[in-house]
């Protein structure tokens, strides 16, 4: 608990000194807000349900987006992983994709699905799927061939061969791209929600540029900070701690 | 009448393996002609480096040879099998199992149900001594538990032929003791054949109904020896050391006297 009372007290003093520099009045008040009006701003977006809707909206997004990723990051992963071919022609597909920032696929995804969900979502696939090939790719291909004699000579072949070994072996590294892809996917969808007219915490975002309101940009600002690092502590630090356990890595 | 002879339970043929890492070529055995007696305890020892390890990946179906085949019970080996479990020299624990779920692992290929592999599981790591550690990870365990561990997980599986690679190198001498005696009575109680890889020439007499002794690279079967002394043997024992020195006729007087107090039993 210490270290989060150091943190508290770091935060407190974070905000003080921004109060401070508030009431020196170096920038005008629409520009630089008080953290009291930013507060304010939270509360009534809260209380008239606005960003309820903007956290709902593109919760729902990365929540699909997120969970076609995975499950086509990883079976391509696996995919390229094992099978020579696929490793060359694919494999090479991938890593130059990955390379590609995902919001410049925004232009093709409204031409193909027009301005709605599908393509938001699109572009969250593409920010995080080939995160998630890599771990799960760098993973089978780092799964120590002793192991799987091991397993082969314990009877296990096909796909318990791949569930009971191989999965297993790479799961390190696949979390590792699990987590990359979820940092991807999260910021893709607010660079599209950005970009384009949808309901989210980007637009919400931008809206309050549009409204000169700076309180509601550093409000949603923060929402979006505070979701990144609740699904962080949340989902992957237990995810990697479980992990670091089993396998008696050191916790980094 | 025409008597056909028993095959033997496993029967190597001119088994040769070349290993070719980036342009250089490694003969590692020549022309390995063997055959395992049902139930038999062969030992197999041999400087480093001379093809021990691959002799049982080989025959455990998880390399290749180049030329030469191996049969198991008649049938020709094409790839591993439940039949021919190899504890490997590396050990090969899962460091993502508990010990326990280790040891369960191939029972749980066998498709065998989780109540009566549990209990399975339980029992060998009972006989390895290693109950109290049953959900620790791999990681957690001293190199001679990592040895126990993987031994349990190999006599769990209740194969046919079971392959040992150095199982007992990073054991005290106490354990190794215990584990001897254990694998001895294992193997008369079950009838096993076993191949076993070592280094101590001591534990291959010990343990072995026969020793094969391996050149050096290229691995050849350079001499044969019978062991015939009654068991339970123990590595303590001090015939072992007179077995390769003595004269045949003084190991055969040293083997019968051996003997005495069961024949005497016998006729009582
Ligand atoms: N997969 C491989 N690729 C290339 N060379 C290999 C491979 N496996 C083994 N070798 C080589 O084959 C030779 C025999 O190896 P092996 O492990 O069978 O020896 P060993 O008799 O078991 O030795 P030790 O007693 O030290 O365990 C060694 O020189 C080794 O470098
Ligand atoms: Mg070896």
């Amino acid at each position: 608990m210490n270290g989060f009372l150091r943190r508290i007290i770091f935060y407190a003093l974070l905000i003080a000194i921004w109060e401070m520099v508030f009431r020196l009045h170096i920038w005008e008040e629409f520009l630089f807000p008080a953290p009291l009006s930013v507060l304010q701003t939270l509360v009534n977006g809260f209380m008239d349900r606005t960003f309820l809707i903007g956290i709902a909206i593109s919760m729902r997004r990365i929540t699909i987006g997120y969970g076609i990723s995975v499950i086509a990051g990883i079976l391509l992963g696996l995919l390229i992983g094992r099978v020579k071919l696929l490793d060359e022609t694919v494999g090479s597909l991938v890593l130059g994709l990955q390379t590609l920032p995902s919001i410049t696929w925004l232009p093709l995804a409204l031409l193909w699905f027009g301005l709605n969900e599908k393509a938001i979502i699109f572009v969250v696939i593409m920010g995080a799927v080939f995160s998630i090939t890599i771990g799960t790719y760098s993973g089978v291909k780092g799964v120590p061939p002793l192991y799987l004699k091991a397993g082969r000579n314990r009877g296990a072949q096909g796909y318990q061969l791949f569930l009971q070994v191989i999965i297993p072996a790479a799961l390190p590294s696949i979390v590792v791209g699990l987590k990359q892809g979820w940092s991807w996917a999260w910021r893709s969808l607010m660079a599209g929600e950005l970009l384009f007219v949808s309901l989210g915490l980007g637009f919400l975002l931008m809206m309050g540029r549009e409204l000169n309101d700076m309180s509601q940009v550093i409000a949603v600002m923060i929402i979006i900070i505070i979701i990144g690092l609740v699904v962080d502590k949340l989902i992957f630090a237990k995810l990697e701690r479980n992990l670091y356990e089993r396998w008696g890595l050191d916790l980094a | 009448m025409y008597l056909k002879r028993e095959l033997p339970k496993l029967q190597l043929k001119n088994v040769s393996k070349t290993f070719h890492t980036k342009g250089v070529e490694l003969k590692v055995l020549e022309d390995i002609d063997l055959g395992v007696e049902e139930g038999e305890f062969l030992c197999l020892v041999g400087p480093s480096g001379c093809g021990k390890s691959t002799l049982l990946n080989i025959i455990a179906g998880l390399e290749e040879p180049d030329s030469g085949e191996i049969f198991s019970n008649g049938h020709k080996v094409t790839g591993p099998g439940t039949d021919r479990v190899l504890i490997f020299q590396e050990l090969a624990l899962f460091p993502w199992l508990t010990v326990i779920k280790n040891v369960e692992f191939g029972l749980k290929m066998l498709k065998i149900d989780r109540k009566t592999r549990e209990g399975l599981a339980l029992e060998y790591l009972k006989m390895v001594h290693l109950s109290k550690f049953k959900d620790a990870y791999v990681y957690q365990l001293s190199g001679g538990m990592k040895q126990r561990v993987a031994l349990a997980r190999a006599l769990a599986m209740d194969p046919e032929i079971l392959l040992m690679d150095e199982p007992f190198v990073a054991l005290d001498a106490q354990t190794g003791d215990l584990l001897r005696d254990e694998l001895q009575h294992i193997w008369k109680e079950t009838r096993k054949t076993i191949i076993f890889v070592t280094h101590n020439v001591r534990e291959a007499v010990c343990l072995g109904d026969r020793v094969l002794v391996f050149s050096a690279r290229p691995g050849r079967i350079k001499k044969e020896l019978r062991v015939e002394y009654p068991r339970p043997r123990h590595i303590e024992d001090p015939w072992l050391t007179l077995q390769r020195h003595l004269p045949e006729y003084i190991q055969y007087v040293l083997v019968q006297l051996k003997k005495l107090p069961y024949i005497l039993n016998q006729d009582s």
